[in-house]
């Protein structure tokens, strides 16, 4: 019933496949869900002066496990690297910003000339009278960001290795710094920054206004984002993918029609891309393109090559990681602030540097990343004291 | 007419200093197949030592060409042995791993670059003083003018890519590197020390780098965004083919006179950002129909 690695033997495929294999391990991973997702907002009660700066820095970290996790799908488990995914959470954040800026107008032209704005109006109205406007631009946001993915993702069908990281880097370019700068943010007649009120978030009677609110809509996502991940990998497509990653030549020889599924990995990716976006909005209430620029976009592949790249837990690794580290950097460098002020002003260059000399050191001296770490802890207790 | 032809020099001047930038990736990508993302680091810390350089000689010599000439020659040293001493740490521990794995250290590499750069640098544009070449325009053909800071640095640019195909197609040392990227087991079993080649091949594209950076600098200002160049040269190689140096240079100027001529004619139906997003885009297109290039190496794939 419990321990699995002697004594309990699969006896199904159904049972090599599931997420947790024996009760103890569901169990356990129950209450952490329950302690770590439920109960860390409540911090404050125990840290009063701290627990609202936690919160914050769980919140980045979800942003960055949810943007990461689209990187990891693609880079990881298809093979297509992509150094452009921050033009794919930008379009995602545009687009709930602009259902929920203009969503209301829209709703309001009932009677328009035109079928077609009519009937877009008539849906709207009735997402709005149902209080789901913003589920609906959640939905909307993932989709558009997959579709523009998978726009970038069809040279994938002709080219790749270096040839497809430089499409991806056209598309952050192309997207972010040219059609989202210059196009985008004139709608309105504002330039720059959108921004988007907080009575906006709501879902239903819920509005999600506070830290708190927006630590369990991460929470939310962030479990639905994880679980179609997980499930898709071990169904037909994730297989599908695996094998493309290992030898695409030899999957299409066995007859995985490898066009079709690299561009719905780049549509899941680009999904999961947009639902960071969305939350990103949500969190920040303000977007503007200096928030996608292509530092992010090398930012995430960091992550998932730091955390270890194809596994899941790899991304969330990667995530802690770099967030943590960033911030332990800011409890060391602010203090010393006092002292040389320079090193404040200049705080950005030095996370840079530091960040990429990271990425180079990990990538020397451990290519497999912390999951593969945490593999062997793991192993090494598994059976302790009477490893093998 | 005249308009395009005056882009159309332009384009040709500026393109060659792409073609120069272009050409260090290329012995890069040749001699050891890394692909390498850190150019337009490269070329920052190069405008930026040479500035420096420039504002140390420019005190001790009166005459700035003199001074801009010690001052460059001092980027090409400093240039090389940055170049020895980064293969060395990072890139001579990745022979032999996953492309990617190679392309992000090399990603790492550009954050820890240009983090350095802007931590020492700062982030303000600086220019050369006193100024190194005059701004005035030259008239070259009828009335078809060029600034004079153009003409010079394309100046430049040709005799360093006339020193460096030399130094490849003559040299010992350039012989020893065409072997290894033809082949590198033959060329190891006839002694030629593939590590000195590689080192060889990452000095040569800091040199070409930094004096790239440098003429660039002259004619704009150095600030973070010289760093861009190192996107440009991307187009640029994968219109030459990625392993052919005639077809860097070739795609180097092709691409500064395209970006001339999508800036001059596609400009006024934008609200902006035309220049640095057409050869880009151009990039894309081209890798749809034609992705290895003009003159690169179409690889034959087995399982």
């Amino acid at each position: 019933m419990s321990w699995l690695p002697c004594g309990v033997y699969h006896e199904h495929y159904k049972q090599d496949h599931a997420w947790w294999q024996t009760t103890f391990v569901k169990g356990k991973m129950m209450a952490l869900a329950v302690v770590v997702l439920l109960a860390f907002p409540y911090m404050d009660l125990l840290a009063p002066d701290l627990g609202p700066y936690l919160l914050s820095v769980a919140i980045m970290l979800m942003y960055t496990i949810m943007a990461a996790a689209g990187v990891q799908l693609l880079i990881g488990y298809c093979g297509q690297v992509t150094l452009g995914h921050a033009a794919f959470v930008a379009v995602g954040a545009y687009t709930s910003c602009l259902v929920l800026m203009h969503g209301p107008a829209l709703a309001a032209m009932g009677n328009d000339p035109s079928p077609v704005v009519r009937v877009l109006a008539g849906i709207f109205a009735g997402i709005m009278k149902a209080g789901l406007l913003y589920p609906a631009a959640i939905v909307l946001a993932a989709i558009v960001a997959g579709l523009w993915c998978v726009l970038f993702g069809l040279p994938s069908a002709k080219v790749k290795g270096f040839y497809l990281i430089m499409t991806t880097i056209a598309a952050q370019w192309i997207t972010v710094e040219f059609f989202i700068t210059q196009f985008v943010s004139q709608i309105g007649g504002r330039q720059q920054a959108f921004t988007v009120m907080p009575e906006h978030f709501s879902i239903g009677p819920f509005t999600i206004d506070s830290d708190k609110k927006i630590y369990y809509l991460g929470v939310a996502l962030i479990l639905i984002v994880t679980l179609a991940m997980a499930n898709l990998l071990r169904s037909k497509p994730g297989r599908a993918w695996i094998a493309i990653r290992d030898n695409d030549i030899a999957a299409e020889a066995m007859g995985v029609n490898i066009v079709a599924y690299k561009l719905l990995a780049f549509f899941v990716a680009g999904a999961m891309g947009g639902v960071a976006g969305v939350f990103w909005l949500n969190f920040n209430s303000i977007i503007s393109p200096e928030h996608f620029q292509w530092f992010w976009s090398l930012w995430w592949v960091g992550v998932i090559l730091i955390g270890g790249v194809g596994s899941i837990h790899g991304t969330i690794f990667g995530s802690m990681f770099m967030v943590l580290v960033m911030e332990g950097l800011k409890a060391v460098v602010v203090p010393l602030g006092g002292a040389f002020p320079e090193l404040l002003d200049r705080f950005l260059f030095i996370k840079e540097a530091l960040f990429g000399l990271a990425i180079a050191l990990f990538l020397i001296y451990e290519p497999n990343g912390i999951a593969y770490r945490w593999w062997q802890l793991k192993n090494y207790f598994n059976l302790w004291p009477f490893s093998y | 007419m005249e308009i395009f032809f005056n882009l159309l020099i332009s384009g040709i001047m500026v393109g060659s200093v792409y073609a120069l930038v272009a050409l260090g990736w290329v012995l890069i990508y040749k001699c050891s197949g890394v692909l390498n993302l850190a150019m337009g680091e490269l070329t920052l810390i190069g405008a930026y030592v040479c500035l420096t350089l420039y504002g140390w000689f420019a005190r001790a010599i009166p005459q700035p060409t003199t001074a801009f000439i010690f001052a460059l020659v001092g980027t090409l040293v400093i240039g090389a042995v940055l170049g020895l001493l980064t293969e060395r740490v990072f890139l001579r521990k990745m022979i032999g791993e996953p492309v990617l794995s190679v392309i992000m250290v090399t990603v790492g590499l550009s954050f820890f670059f240009k983090g350095t750069v802007e931590f020492i640098w700062g982030t303000d544009t600086r220019v050369f003083t006193p100024e190194v070449f005059s701004k005035k325009p030259i008239p070259i053909w009828a009335s078809i003018y060029v600034d004079s800071v153009y003409l010079w640095s394309f100046i430049a640019a040709l005799v360093l890519l006339v020193i460096f195909v030399s130094f490849f197609k003559y040299t010992r040392w350039g012989l020893a590197m065409q072997a290894t990227a033809d082949d590198e087991m033959a060329a190891l079993s006839l002694g030629v020390s593939a590590k000195f080649v590689y080192a060889l091949a990452w000095a040569i594209a800091f040199m070409a780098a930094g004096v790239g950076g440098t003429l660039l600098g002259n004619v704009n200002g150095i600030n973070i965004s010289v760093g861009y160049l190192g996107l440009l040269v991307l187009p640029a190689v994968v219109l030459g083919g990625l392993n052919s140096v005639p077809g860097a240079i070739v795609g180097g100027i092709i691409i500064g006179v395209l970006q001339n001529m999508a800036d001059g004619y596609l400009s006024q139906f934008t609200p902006g950002g035309v220049k640095e997003v057409a050869p880009l885009a151009f990039m894309v297109i081209l890798l749809l129909f034609k992705p290895y290039g003009l003159w690169g190496w179409e690889r034959i794939e087995r399982v």
